[in-house]
């Protein structure tokens, strides 16, 4: 298997360890915007995805969310 | 008319031929031919000194040093060139070319993998394009055989023991174990006297040994993981690439892929700052809230509305005052930094220049990783040196006119040299570039240490407004001490602070609440990595720069700002995943540690090699036995990179593809084209010029904004080129 955001290979999951990892993050960081700014999970990700200070994978992992997830 | 043999002749050589008194010595004559004579006369060839040098700058140097009169004779031997001095008995200098043995695999066993087997040998019958060390190497060995007497003169550290070890050992006949050594740290005349006057009984041969096992192991792990990872590709993909790794590379590169994954994975977090504006005697001053960082939004906008007052008042102002003690003395590594901060330069670009200032005996050795100057290089003959230059004179003539110097030292020390220092010789000729650079650095430095500590004040203000508390810090400098000696280099942001008292009012203008986000960790850079490394005790002063630089040729990082590629990634991965152990820190500094045993003489040489290589077969046998996936991952990430190599940048037609360098099967001919070309998704294509080499700048055009192409023909400059056809600057028939 490989990842569904680059050719990495993947194991059992839809991503590759790095965007694994990605993903892990975006998850541990939500309460903290949540808390700061009363964000639903879907703004958080369209915040995420435009910010800049966000890492590279990051922003990859969030889009493909905010594109693959269902409301 | 006379000719001599151009080589001396051993006494049985001639003998036969020609009558020759037997009462001569039966040693090597010289053979001198008398041509208006029928006569064929032998003369005793005068025994001499022979000193191997690391390179001819220091054989020159060297030369002019021991001579009586100043003047050597300067030589050459087949075009090998060497120096004849004269003293009490003749001196002959002859130079290296740096290293001229190496190791390498046996020749009996070409074939063998994993390679375990190698030996030392001339570096011409080991490396492609080192074929003129054959003659060097020769020259050597001639200029030697006359000689009574041998002395290693190379530089004083691991490598240039071991480029005089080899030298002796296999070019001179066995002759290092009757060999002397010359220890200097500055290729001055004066230091150069004292170090022959005082040789070294013997060849220091733990450091030897220590540099013999350093080489050894770097080459079996380097040849024999290199060469696995580069077999594994081939198999994948019937293609080849040269991917290597090694026992310092492996480390460096996992620490700067962990650092890029975590930039990469990076999830910024929101808070608020909250900032006040205030003014004190027309001054406007920005103190920000004790509370540095809100994380909750609707908390800092409360505490803001709160501070909404037209006057604050200053609750307290505390200062304090320290003492900022003068620097270190430069070791190479603090070098390297200082000249990043100041000149961008990169530790392998630092390092070049101030070898070359050594060269010039305008610096002392400068692969140290001492801090420390010791009275005996004369602090005092130094700054008189420097004073006869103009710019030096204030700072020289201060430090001169104190009863005692004393430089302000660090800990670490180095048996073989003291820290970096000017040697107070001034440039015969003006220097240029860097080197200009890092003499002026390394000048300032050495006036720093000998100064008096700074004198700073911090002040704390504290303001109150509406109940909460604002902070106004800063730094001033009250006495400048060291400072002034280390001008320009020694510049520190200083804070001017209003004079307010306690209880004072100051009129608030306005109240600020900016949105910020955290950032990710920073990128290193070619002066971090190399601090890096020296904290994490791998690699050694003399081969750290040139470790990074091996990682930029590979393709595996790029960028002032590191950034690691994806072969870089993919080459780390497959370390830690198939051997661990090679990209551990720990297993690095372990062998580096018993390294340092051995040059201390606790260890020995063969125990560090035979615990190398038990570690080393395993790891082995490991990738062979994975070969296929190894194999499989690293020609996913070599094509990436190649492509990667490729990309011209966006493209303008369909947005989702970028414009690549493409090479048409059909034609033979380069063009450039959308990635999306092929999948018959976007058919933008433009021609490009079909000789000299071709690839992508990153920068756009300043005409049309489109990224641009290098183009380095075979004869010419480079020249850049928009590949955009409809872009202004055709019109005009200019280049980028």
């Amino acid at each position: 298997m490989t990842c569904k955001l680059c050719n990495r290979a993947s194991t059992r999951d839809e991503f590759c360890e790095f965007h694994l990892r990605a993903l892990q993050n975006l998850k541990d960081s939500y309460p903290a915007w949540k808390r700061a700014l009363d964000l639903s999970w879907k703004d958080y990700l369209s915040q995420i995805a435009e910010n800049s200070s966000a890492g590279n994978w990051v922003k990859e992992v969030a889009k493909y969310l905010i594109e693959h997830e269902e409301t | 008319m006379v000719f001599v043999h151009k080589k001396p002749l051993a006494y049985q050589d001639v003998q036969g031929d020609i009558k020759v008194d037997s009462s001569l010595p039966k040693t090597t004559y010289l053979f001198r031919v008398e041509a208006n004579q029928s006569t064929v006369s032998l003369q005793r060839l005068e025994k001499y000194t022979f000193i191997i040098t690391e390179k001819p700058d220091a054989a020159n140097r060297i030369a002019n040093a021991l001579d009586r009169a100043g003047k050597p004779k300067s030589l050459a031997h087949n075009g090998v060139p060497y120096y004849e001095a004269q003293r009490d008995r003749k001196l002959l200098i002859v130079p290296a070319l740096g290293h001229l043995y190496t190791v390498a695999a046996d020749k009996k066993k070409p074939r063998q993998f994993p390679v375990l087997d190698y030996d030392w040998v001339p570096l011409y019958l080991a490396e492609k394009g080192a074929s003129r060390l054959r003659i060097w190497l020769q020259a050597i060995a001639d200029l030697a055989k006359g000689a009574d007497d041998f002395v290693d003169a190379c530089d004083y550290d691991i490598e240039g023991s071991i480029i005089g070890y080899c030298i002796l050992r296999y070019a001179c006949g066995g002759k290092e174990t009757e060999a002397k050594r010359m220890k200097y740290s500055t290729l001055t005349a004066e230091e150069l006297e004292k170090s022959y006057q005082s040789m070294l009984p013997s060849l220091d041969f733990p450091l030897i040994e220590a540099g013999l096992a350093r080489h050894e192991v770097d080459w079996l792990y380097g040849i024999n993981l290199s060469r696995a990872l580069t077999l594994a590709a081939k198999k994948a993909s019937n293609q080849y690439t040269t991917l290597s790794t090694g026992r310092v590379q492996g480390p460096t590169l996992k620490f700067l892929a962990l650092r890029e994954r975590n930039i990469n994975c990076f999830v910024p977090t929101p808070y608020w700052t909250l900032k006040t504006r205030f003014s004190v005697d027309g001054k406007v001053l920005e103190a920000e809230h004790e509370k540095k960082a809100f994380e909750v939004k609707s908390e800092a906008e409360a505490t803001a509305k709160r501070c909404k007052v037209k006057t604050g008042t200053a609750e307290s102002v505390e200062k304090k005052q320290f003492r900022q003690p003068p620097p270190f003395p430069f070791d190479l590594g603090a070098l390297q930094s200082e000249a990043y901060r100041f000149f961008s330069y990169t530790p392998i670009h630092t390092l070049a220049a101030a070898q070359r200032l050594y060269l010039e005996a305008l610096i002392s050795y400068p692969r140290t990783s001492s801090q420390r100057l010791p009275p005996e290089i004369g602090y005092a003959r130094i700054l008189r040196g420097l004073a006869k230059n103009r710019a030096f004179l204030q700072a020289a003539g201060e430090l001169l006119s104190r009863t005692e110097l004393k430089p302000n030292e660090g800990k670490k020390a180095d048996s073989a040299h003291p820290a970096i220092y000017p040697t107070g010789k001034l440039p015969i000729k003006a220097l240029a570039g860097a080197e200009k650079n890092i003499y002026e650095l390394v000048v300032r430095r050495f006036f720093a240490v000998f100064g008096d500590p700074a004198l700073r004040q911090t002040a704390k203000i504290t303001l109150d407004l509406g109940g909460e508390k604002f902070l106004l810090v800063g730094t001033q400098t009250l006495e400048v001490g060291w400072l002034s000696l280390y001008e320009p280099f020694g510049r520190l942001r200083d804070t001017s602070l209003p004079l307010i008292k306690e209880g004072d009012s100051v009129a608030i203008k306005r109240i600020a609440l900016e949105d910020r986000f955290t950032k990710p960790p920073v990128r290193y850079n070619p002066s971090s990595v190399v601090r890096k490394m020296e904290r994490c005790n791998i690699g050694t002063k003399a081969t750290r720069a040139g470790i990074l630089q091996t990682l930029y040729n590979r393709k595996y990082v790029r960028d002032e700002k590191i950034a690691v590629t994806d072969l870089g990634f993919e080459v780390t991965n497959v370390l830690r995943e198939y051997c661990p152990s090679i990209v551990s820190v720990e297993f690095t500094r372990d062998l580096e540690e018993k390294m340092e045993h051995i040059q201390e003489g606790k260890g020995k040489k063969t125990e560090v090699i035979t615990q190398a290589v038990g570690a080393l077969k395993p790891v082995i046998a490991n990738l062979q036995l994975n070969e296929p996936a190894v194999g499989q991952k690293l020609v996913r990430a070599v094509n990436q990179a190649n492509l990667e190599e490729r990309i011209i940048g966006p493209c303008p037609t369909c947005h989702a593809g970028s414009l690549i360098i493409q090479y048409s099967k059909k034609t033979g001919k380069l063009f450039v084209g959308c990635t999306n070309y092929f999948k018959s998704a976007c058919k933008t294509v433009f021609p490009l010029p079909q000789r000299g080499y071709i690839w992508p700048t990153a920068r756009p055009c300043k005409e049309c904004g489109w990224n641009t192409v290098q183009v380095w023909p075979k004869r010419g400059r480079p020249w850049n080129l928009c590949p955009n056809p409809s872009c202004p600057s055709k019109r005009n028939g200019e280049t980028n």
